[in-house]
C-alpha cells in the first residue's frame, strides 16, 4: 500500500484476486480465524467477487483491482498463487518477477525496482516491516 | 543382500520423515504440513515466465461483475505493477 502511495505517479497499479489460500473448506489458519477472514473456496464467480468486495471495503483498499475469472486464468498465465508480484514495463515486457508467495514475495523488491528508476521515498519514521510493503 | 534392502528402506523412512519435519516447520504445525501438501503444493507453480517476455494478458472483472477489462490494456505508457493475491 505504501509502495503504491509512493510511486503511483510514476508507475500504474493493479490488483490481481485469485483463489483463495486459506479457505475454511482447505488449509484455514489460526490467524484468519483470529483476525475474522473466514470464507470457503468461491465455486462461483459471484461468490469470488463478494470476497473480493469484502476485501476491499474492509481495508478501504486504494489500489486498483480486478478479479481472476473461475477458469483462474490470469493465475495459470502468472503463476501467481498464493500471491506474487510483477513489473511490466512500457513495452509489454515483464520487467521483474517475483517468487512464489509467501516465502519469496518481496514487496521490497518492487520498491527497488521503482526506486532505481524514479528515486527513492525515503520513510524515516517506518519501522523495517512496513518499508517492506 | 536382505541388509542392503533393510538399510535401503531405513534410508527412505529417514529421509520421509526429515522431508515431514520440515515441511512441518515451514507450515507451521504437522497438521499444517498435511494440508499443504493436500492443498497448496498442487496449486504453486513456479512457471515460466522471466524478465523479457512478453507479459500474458487475461480477462479480469471489475468488482460489480458487470464489467470487464484485460491486463494488455493497463500496460503501455508507464510500468504496470501487478500484485496477485486473495483475502486468506
Amino acid at each position: 500500500m505504501q509502495i503504491f502511495n509512493d510511486y503511483r505517479s510514476h508507475a500504474d497499479f493493479l490488483t490481481v484476486y485469485v483463489r483463495e489460500a486459506h479457505p475454511t473448506d482447505e488449509w484455514q489458519m489460526k490467524s484468519n480465524v483470529k483476525d475474522d477472514v473466514c470464507y470457503a473456496q468461491p465455486r462461483n464467480l459471484s461468490d469470488r467477487l463478494a470476497i473480493a468486495n469484502d476485501f476491499t471495503k474492509r481495508f478501504k483498499y486504494p489500489v486498483p483491482f480486478g478479479v481472476d475469472d473461475m477458469n483462474n486464468a490470469a493465475n495459470d498465465a502468472y503463476s501467481a498463487w498464493p500471491e506474487r508480484l510483477y513489473i511490466i514495463d512500457e513495452n509489454g515486457k515483464i520487467a521483474y518477477r517475483g517468487g512464489m508467495g509467501p516465502f519469496h514475495y518481496h514487496p521490497a523488491e518492487v520498491r527497488a525496482w521503482l526506486a532505481a528508476r524514479y528515486g527513492e521515498v525515503k520513510h524515516p519514521e517506518m519501522k523495517t516491516e512496513e518499508k517492506k510493503s | 543382500m536382505k541388509d542392503i534392502f533393510m538399510w535401503i528402506g531405513v534410508g527412505l523412512g529417514t529421509l520421509l520423515v526429515m522431508a515431514f519435519v520440515v515441511l512441518s516447520v515451514m507450515a507451521g504445525g504437522p497438521k499444517d504440513a498435511l494440508y499443504m501438501v493436500r492443498y497448496a503444493l498442487p496449486h504453486m507453480h513456479r512457471g515460466n515466465l522471466k524478465p523479457g517476455d512478453s507479459a500474458p494478458d487475461a480477462k479480469l472483472f471489475a468488482l460489480n461483475g458487470d464489467d470487464t477489462f484485460h491486463i494488455r490494456e493497463r500496460t503501455g505508457g508507464r510500468p504496470l505493477v501487478l500484485v496477485f493475491g486473495s483475502f486468506t
